[in-house]
């Protein structure tokens, strides 16, 4: 079984046209293995995001190229391979939190019944089962960061991104859901990449990678 | 407000004022179309109103033959009451005209000697036949000399070069040869009561007339006025200015004023028959009936365009909410915010006139001839702007000013479900609304109310606007109680959504269905909006097919068929049947014989007819017999070859059973006399072919050839394979040969039919509200639906990035846009059937005779579910298109 997850080959990401023209990133070659945890630094606008949204297939490098070897085919990444946890509440918002757990594991086609039984025993897992019939707006920043943490995990995937999630929250609720995630994570081979300011965060990853003006340094 | 400050907020609003043009124009175009709509659809009505009350009065001024019939009393000075005259009025034209009274006319022709009852003798002056030419209509001869009556000629079976007596009161009879036969149009009027109080039973013009020169009048009659005063009067006929008001209601009061005016200086000298102020008064209901018929058709488009309005510019509440956020942080005062979100009503407003105007003036130059600068037509403009700035300010800065006064970011987030409901769910006024309109329309079913007054003789009209209510309550009760049972339906009854939904998004359908419940508001607001707008073109649809096919059924029953021929007693168009069957594009023609009848003493037309083919050429509705049942009454008929059907007010009048004997006295051709001759009562007819509209005759065409030894038949109808109008120019040189023939088609008579009661082509304003409604229901399908799906985008970027596919991320938007436009569309079209039944009995007045059932434009209905379709499809494609192609964007916010 390949080891390579996901590697960048010289990609470049250039957002707009003539005075709008933005390079976001350029010539990154990088690569992320099984069970790897890697801290992506760097100051707002270095391509952190830019690089994770590559990397999960969200979005396409404009040069060079980004490649799953371990994961197959790039149309069956998500939601079950790779899964994405975002800056802010990225929750959606008519759905219960039960709900927006379950919905990574319908869009992977699992039935109704088996993906409630699912998401349940996640949120029971990670302590958050008193929030399951609440709604996004009905639960706090931390609560909610949590919950996408969970929606993350419950597809078991080989890899989860995370692109600043403590970043909106105190300190003691940053650290609380790192814990939750590391915790979580240990004794799996499924990898996590973590975009952050934080160096206390950074700290506890493996791996940091730092970028800067859209390279990694 | 200091000069720092003030230049501060001036530079803040340029700048904002750029950034509107730069980067919300895609989201304020669904404004302006909606202010727009509204604009143009307010203003075309006004001014339709206002050109149609205009055309009116100027079509009743043209159809009054004689303005004003003045009755001289025996001792009057004729010159001083003409100075009074031109003192008191405009008049244009006076022409003296004599009545007297006679005995009898008596006429020998053909070795018989016919004589009539009593008549009346008309002295004219030469120049009336050019000063009232509506009067009388030249038939046969002469239009100078002595000239008899049609009617009269057909009594005393006298023609060109015949001689007559005129038995005079009093006086030896005097004899004198005809120079002419003339038709009397205008009867009624000429002969009419004058100085009778309004509302007084008619008076039936007399059966022989006879014209004379008026200074053979003055020899014959002037000896008369002398032994017999009453039987002998002089009128005079007047023509006035016709610079009168536009609106038939204020002509109405003028000219009266103008009248009373002149009776007031004449001081009993005369007495004015006002023809132009009973026209006027007449016009006055029907112009009454035009503005309502306008209002109740067009107003509910207009009130539709300013709420798509209110919801287009509603879905941008989000955006306005963060953006309203950020400048807060940066100081911006409630007032400042307010005064910046105005300038984004403004620019609404201006470039919403701007395309107003524009519509306004390309659609009303094709239908009506109006001026840019005339009063009532910068009135209609100015207020139709007018409500358009009301409605981008009440569309814009009303929910720019909700959202201000909540004091943080967070107090708006309440959009998701579990909110309290409003005032009208807590109290039911969608079921007060529904149960008022139920109420006022029973009512107005039960009592057979009149929605317009307008009393004979009275000068104060009145239109029962609280009709209204009963369309109006029921179209608004009807949008909130879709509102409720959609809200709680979509909230309460996932389980069902799920059912729903399961065969477009399968294993998500749970998911699916619980988003659609939770944002049962936005679908809620979809699904109204459609029902509203099919409703609003459905019934105004179904109201002007069912207007059309009256107009139809009322043109059929004036002229008879697609085409006749009316001929005269002395030349029945029936002669040239043979010919008239041959011309090309003839499918049917039949030939109907139009008499005279005495019922006791009442002379009513008598129609003879072929009961088992008559129906080949013109066409018998149920309604037409008593029996609803036309068929079986032909067939009756042609079993019974002495049969007769009368009218209902014949039968109560003489109370008359079916299979009763019945003695009509009908003219014999032998002697020309009337003589009786027997029929059996079979039953009521009440409307036929080219029959008056009050009481008449029925019978079979051979027996009352055989009774009065004349089978000539006067009228011939005709049904055409090919186009009326066409046909009739086809008739036209056949029946060439015979004196005093008409021939009419369907098409014209309609359309005289029609334009008599709204005086402006109901055609075009037909066409422009349908063509809004298209509009109206492709806004409320695909504007409101697809930018409520780009509002959402973040939802949508959420789930694609969470590894939905195409057809799972379709499933959310083709559930959520069939939900609203099947449910729309269905609710739409029962609304609408039950608006338009509302309608058309509301406005029972306009109808003649009233619908039996509703006319349904299937075709019409047809384009509107296309539209409708296909502006959903619209909207979802471009709505994931958009969502797609910014989900990188919104991502970047996430």
């Amino acid at each position: 079984m390949p080891d390579v997850l996901a590697e960048a080959i010289d990609a470049g990401r250039v957002f707009g046209t003539g005075e709008h023209r933005v390079v976001a990133l350029q010539h990154v070659t990088c690569k992320v293995e099984r069970g790897s945890r890697i801290a992506l630094v760097g100051p707002s606008g270095s391509g952190k995001s830019t690089l994770l949204h590559l990397l999960a297939s969200l979005d396409d490098p404009t040069s060079g190229e980004v490649r799953w070897p371990a994961l197959g085919d790039k149309g069956t990444l998500r939601p079950s391979k790779i899964s994405f946890v975002f800056q802010s509440e990225s929750l959606l918002a008519p759905l219960t939190v039960l709900e927006n757990i379950e919905v990574p594991r319908l869009l992977a086609g699992v039935s109704p019944e088996q993906a409630r039984s699912e998401a349940s025993e996640i949120l029971g897992a990670l302590d958050l089962g008193q929030l399951s019939d609440k709604l996004p707006e009905e639960i706090s920043g931390g609560q909610a960061q949590r919950v996408a943490v969970a929606r993350s995990l419950v597809s078991k995937p080989d890899l989860i991104l995370a692109d600043e999630p403590t970043g909106q929250l105190d300190h003691a609720a940053a650290k609380q859901l790192l814990d939750l995630l590391v915790r979580r994570l240990e004794g799996t081979t499924t990898a996590l990449v973590i975009a952050t300011h934080d160096t206390s965060v950074a700290a506890r990853m493996g791996t940091q990678w730092t970028m800067h003006h859209g390279a990694l340094t | 407000m200091d000069d720092a400050s003030r230049r501060a907020d001036m530079s803040a609003m340029g700048i904002w004022l750029a950034g509107l043009a730069r980067r919300r124009a895609g989201r304020m175009l669904p404004a302006v179309l909606g202010v727009s709509l509204t604009i143009s659809l307010l203003a075309i009505l006004g001014i339709f109103i206002n050109v149609s009350a205009s055309t009116m009065t100027q079509r009743a001024l043209g159809d009054v033959p004689v303005d004003w019939q003045i009755e001289l009393v025996r001792s009057a000075d004729t010159g001083a009451v003409l100075t009074h005259l031109r003192a008191a009025a405009p008049v244009r034209m006076i022409d003296p005209i004599g009545y007297a009274d006679v005995t009898a006319f008596t006429a020998t022709t053909g070795g018989t000697t016919q004589t009539t009852g009593k008549g009346k003798v008309l002295g004219i002056v030469p120049t009336y036949w050019k000063d009232f030419p509506a009067e009388l209509r030249p038939m046969l001869g002469a239009t100078t000399g002595v000239l008899v009556a049609q009617q009269t000629a057909a009594n005393l079976h006298v023609t060109v070069g015949d001689s007559l007596s005129v038995s005079r009161i009093g006086l030896p009879p005097v004899t004198v040869r005809v120079d002419g036969v003339i038709d009397l149009p205008q009867a009624d009027a000429l002969f009419q009561a004058i100085g009778v109080p309004p509302g007084a039973a008619a008076q039936a013009p007399p059966d022989n007339v006879l014209i004379v020169p008026m200074a053979i009048w003055h020899t014959w009659f002037d000896p008369q006025a002398v032994v017999r005063p009453n039987s002998v009067t002089m009128q005079l006929h007047v023509r006035l200015d016709h610079t009168l008001p536009a609106d038939p209601g204020n002509a109405f009061i003028h000219v009266q004023q103008l009248a009373r005016n002149f009776e007031a200086r004449v001081a009993g000298s005369a007495i004015v028959g006002d023809n132009l102020a009973a026209r006027l008064g007449a016009v006055r209901e029907d112009a009454l009936y035009a503005r309502v018929l306008f209002l109740f058709l067009g107003l509910p488009g207009a009130i539709l365009a300013m709420i798509l309005t209110v919801a287009v510019s509603g879905t941008g509440a989000d955006r306005r909410r963060r953006e309203q956020a950020l400048l807060r942080v940066r100081g911006a005062t409630t007032q400042s915010l307010l005064r910046l979100e105005s300038l984004e009503a403004i620019v609404v407003a201006v470039l919403a006139s701007t395309v107003a105007l524009l519509v306004v003036w390309l659609i009303t130059r094709q239908m009506v001839a109006i001026g840019i600068a005339h009063r009532p037509t910068v009135v209609v403009l100015v207020t139709s702007i007018a409500v358009g700035i009301g409605t981008a300010l009440g569309a814009v800065v009303a929910p720019a000013w909700r959202a201000a006064r909540e004091s943080s970011v967070n107090s708006g987030r309440g959009r998701i479900g579990r909110v309290e409901a409003p005032l009208w769910e807590r109290t039911w006024i969608d079921v007060i609304l529904l149960i008022v309109a139920g109420g006022v329309y029973w009512r107005a079913a039960a009592s057979g109310f009149q929605i317009v007054l307008a009393p004979e003789g009275v000068a104060q009209t009145s239109v029962s606007y609280g009709a209204f209510l009963a369309p109006l309550a029921l179209w608004i009760g009807v949008g909130l109680l879709v509102t409720r049972v959609f809200r709680h339906g979509l909230s309460g009854g996932r389980s069902v959504v799920t059912r729903l939904v399961r065969p477009l998004a399968g294993g998500l359908a749970p998911i699916v269905a619980a988003s659609a419940s939770r944002q049962s508001r936005l679908i809620t607001r979809g699904v109204v909006l459609v029902t509203l707008a099919f409703s609003f073109a459905v019934s105004t649809a179904v109201f002007n097919s069912t207007y059309n096919t009256q107009s139809v059924v009322d043109a059929a029953l004036t002229n008879g068929s697609d085409v006749t021929v009316t001929g005269t007693t002395a030349y029945p168009a029936g002669q040239l049947l043979g010919r008239i069957s041959k011309v090309p594009g003839v499918q049917a023609a039949r030939a109907m014989m139009h008499r005279f009848a005495y019922v006791g003493k009442d002379l009513q037309d008598i129609y003879g007819i072929d009961p088992a083919t008559i129906a080949d050429a013109a066409d018998l509705s149920n309604a037409f017999f008593a029996s609803n049942d036309a068929v079986g009454t032909m067939r009756l008929l042609a079993s019974r070859r002495d049969g007769v059907l009368l009218s209902q007010e014949t039968v109560n009048d003489f109370q008359l059973h079916v299979g009763d004997q019945v003695t009509l006295r009908v003219q014999n051709a032998n002697d020309h006399q009337y003589h009786p001759v027997t029929f059996h009562f079979l039953g009521v007819v009440r409307e036929f072919s080219t029959a008056p509209k009050d009481s008449f005759i029925l019978c079979n065409g051979d027996y009352l050839a055989e009774q009065t030894a004349d089978p000539s038949r006067e009228i011939v109808l005709i049904r055409g394979a090919i186009a009326p109008a066409k046909l009739a120019e086809a008739v036209r040189p056949v029946v060439a040969t015979l004196p005093g023939v008409r021939v009419s088609d369907l098409g014209t008579v309609q359309r005289a039919i029609s334009s008599s009661l709204t005086a402006v082509d109901l055609h075009g304003l037909t066409w422009i509200e349908l063509s809004y409604a298209i509009l109206l229901i492709a806004g409320a399908s695909g504007l409101v639906l697809g930018l409520g799906l780009i509002e959402r985008r973040r939802d949508f970027a959420l789930l694609a990035a969470m590894g939905a596919s195409t057809r799972q991320m379709g499933s959310f938007f083709w559930s959520e846009g069939l939900i609203v436009l099947v449910s729309g569309m269905f609710l739409g079209f029962l609304t609408g059937f039950g608006l338009a039944k509302m309608l058309v009995k509301v406005l029972t007045g306009v109808f003649d005779p009233p619908p039996q059932s509703l006319t349904v434009p299937w075709a019409y209905l047809g384009v509107l579910i296309i539209a409708g379709s296909l502006s959903m499809v619209i909207a979802v494609v471009v709505a994931r298109s958009v969502t797609r192609h910014q989900a990188i964007q919104a991502l970047r916010t996430i």
